[in-house]
């Protein structure tokens, strides 16, 4: 709602400081709390701040911030996706399979799939005018069952044996495995794109108001018809590279990516509503997430309903302190 | 303005907690995954044949098991009396041996959990690992990670597609295609080898649910002509889905005589399916499943329930015990599989305590 002001009307400048410092706050809130639980972890395990086990959470990560960059764009917009866990596991799936063709065709094949995926929900989103939340629930379903379907009802996992995609997936440049460095080009391109762009500007003037953005001109349908394509881009590629780096395309994996996926862009500060968001904020979410993951095999003694209930507390935790962080500064 | 502003937050905060209420209910249902064991208290090993494997050829050190960090990987929640059996069992032995330090991660059912839990317990300073792995493929970053320092690993109740000794040194777990045609066995002998029977299957692409399948239907086929298999359709190994394709399966197949679940969950929920149709289960419709939980084998000595064959959870004594003859330098087995015992009407009166 606050960020559709200074296009709805001309705003004074001090008001537009203003503006600009909540916007900060929300988006290094998260940072922050990232930075305090870091510090935290550091003091009370001692195997925790090591370049392992911190490469390792990195690394954990990285497939998931690449799901989470598609899904912010689309939660600025004011939408959701509930497809990218199915669209994840189809991309690995797909990638494992293709890459009997080489590995170009291993990467190319999930793309181009998880592309049509994103047209046909962002088709139905944008001119059918339906519900986000459903028609991407269909497609969580429907693809998992293109997945089972393809798989023989889940039974059969295609391997990969190509070197140069189980490199992709394995190796690095230095210390940094490639998928933490995609990872991270990706973040650098979506916050270019989101924060300097034209697009980027009609991405989060869409989200703030739909009726605003009409009247001013802008393609909402358009805009709206390519979030959900880069959404299911974003999952096949972050589904082919865990293929890569599983050296498998396993039917199951991805099941309740989704929610993580939305997780660490709310926790991040992108409002759920639409018309704010931040991709720095996102990836402090999702590296969040793993570090609670992380914090809690670090205890190593919990059972599985305790770290529900760790993690589920954690998390809330996270967000109150976020909230009230954000609330002191627009005071 | 600064109302808007407070109820904004608001239904962030709501929203967020209800997408984690939604993570954490999300995975309770698929814990029901599946193995069996016998019903007495530990483990006797079947047959373990077959090559062998020793420190020198996997590489590592030797080390005693008191001085020795050990990580423990569960696959699933422990939200089913096999998953909290298992652990148990592994806990108690590693308490009663007396390591150095056990660590215990829980996968959740997500694959991606099970590699960085793992590659997380390494960074700690594991030794040893025992795993339970989710998946027969897509460890391999875990276990290549294990590999690079010679950490011996050995995989528990689920086998791996993947080089023993070389990947990993050992499995040790439970014959499933054998479970199945002993679950076929005793439903040829309880009916006589005649009737119509609906399967409810474990869930889809889990390697359990195929090999109790094959075993049950390939044994069906060849010893009980006289026998239809009429419906198979998946329950998810849970009990609210067992029940709820029974209710279905009995409405569409009134005729069905015998009904065979792949795990004791299911089979409980069928039975629940079977009383609301008005039937009495175990007479009218009988039951046979996989698993010997204490609550399956309680309800044939009620009489409503007609066979479990069992699949014994309780790694924790022969797991250590392979690793402290492995640690030694003597060799293993690669494949140590473990012998399951069965409940019917004659015995399960006298079991029943035995069982978990």
């Amino acid at each position: 709602m606050t960020a559709i002001e200074p296009s709805a009307g001309p705003a004074s400048s001090s008001q537009l400081a203003r503006e600009r410092a909540v916007g900060v706050v929300q988006s290094f809130g998260a940072p922050i709390v990232l930075a305090i639980v870091v510090i935290v972890a550091a003091f009370s395990f001692p195997t925790f701040f090591t370049v392992t086990n911190l490469t390792n959470i990195l690394l954990q990560s990285s497939f998931l911030l690449i799901v989470a960059i598609g899904m912010t764009f689309v939660i600025v917009t004011g939408g959701i996706d509930l497809s990218v866990g199915s669209v994840f596991a189809l991309g690995g799936v797909l990638a494992a399979y293709a890459s009997q063709w080489g590995w170009v065709a291993a990467l190319v094949v999930p793309l181009v799939v998880g592309a049509v995926i994103g047209v046909i929900q962002g088709a139905l989103v944008a001119w059918g005018g339906m519900a986000p939340f459903i028609v991407t629930l269909a497609g969580l379903l429907a693809v998992r069952g293109i997945v089972l379907a393809i798989t023989n009802g889940g039974s059969t996992t295609p391997l990969i044996t190509d070197p140069v995609l189980k490199g992709i997936g394995q190796g690095g440049f230095a210390s940094i495995e490639w998928p933490v460095v995609i990872g991270l080009v990706l973040l650098v391109v979506g916050i270019v794109l989101l924060t300097r762009s034209r697009t980027g500007q009609g991405v989060i003037a869409v989200g703030g108001s739909e009726n605003a953005s009409t009247l001013m001109g802008l393609p909402v349908a358009r805009v709206k018809l390519s979030v959900y394509v880069l959404s299911g881009l974003t999952a096949s590629l972050a589904g082919a590279l865990n293929a890569a780096y599983t050296s498998s395309g396993v039917p199951v994996v991805g099941v309740g990516l989704e929610l993580s996926a939305i997780s660490a862009v709310v926790i991040g500060g992108t409002l759920l509503t639409g018309g704010k968001g931040s991709l720095v904020g996102t990836l402090a979410g999702v590296l969040l997430l793993g570090v609670i993951q992380n914090v809690i095999n670090q205890v190593g003694s919990l059972t599985s309903s305790v770290q529900s209930i760790v993690s589920g507390g954690f998390l809330a935790v996270v967000v109150i302190i976020q909230t009230v962080l954000s609330r002191q500064q627009r005071l | 303005m600064a109302l808007q502003r407070t109820s904004r937050g608001l239904v962030a905060a709501v929203s967020l907690a209800a997408a984690v209420g939604l993570i954490l209910t999300g995975c309770t249902n698929t814990g029901t995954g599946s193995n069996t064991s016998s019903g007495s208290s530990e483990q006797k090993v079947k047959s373990s044949d077959g090559p062998t494997c020793d420190i020198s050829t996997y590489g590592g050190e030797k080390i005693d098991l008191k001085d020795a960090v050990v990580g423990f990987s569960q696959s699933e929640k422990e939200d089913n009396p096999f998953r909290i059996a298992e652990t148990q069992s592994i806990k108690d032995e590693a308490a009663k041996i007396g390591v150095k330090k056990l660590i215990t991660t829980n996968a959740q059912s997500t694959l991606s959990k099970q590699i960085s839990d793992i590659q997380d317990m390494i960074s700690q300073g594991a030794n040893v690992l025992i795993v339970a792995p989710l998946n027969s493929d897509g460890l391999e970053p875990a276990l290549s990670a294990a590999r690079e320092k010679n950490i011996p690993v050995i995989t528990v109740d689920r086998k791996l597609n993947a080089e023993a000794c070389k990947d990993y040194v050992s499995f040790l777990g439970s014959d499933f295609v054998e479970q199945g045609k002993r679950a076929a066995d005793q439903l040829i002998k309880g009916t006589g080898g005649k009737g119509k029977v609906a399967i409810l299957l474990g869930a889809s692409g889990n390697g359990v649910t195929t090999d109790r399948t094959k075993g049950f239907v390939d044994e069906i086929k060849a010893e009980a002509p006289g026998i239809e298999i009429v419906a198979q359709q998946t329950g998810d190994f849970a009990r609210d889905k067992g029940q709820s394709v029974t209710e279905q399966l009995l409405q569409s197949n009134p005729e069905i005589t015998a009904i065979y679940a792949e795990n004791d969950e299911m089979g409980l929920g069928a039975q629940a399916a079977i009383i609301a149709a008005g039937k009495t289960p175990g007479t009218d419709i009988q039951l046979y499943s996989i698993d010997g939980t204490k609550n399956a084998v309680s309800q044939i000595v009620a009489g409503q329930y007609n066979g479990v064959v069992e699949s014994n959870p309780r790694f924790g004594p022969l797991a250590f015990k392979t690793l402290k003859s492995f640690l030694a330098g003597d060799a293993v087995g690669q494949d140590i599989i473990i012998e399951d015992g069965e409940y019917d009407a004659d015995n399960a009166s006298s079991k029943v305590d035995g069982a978990y």
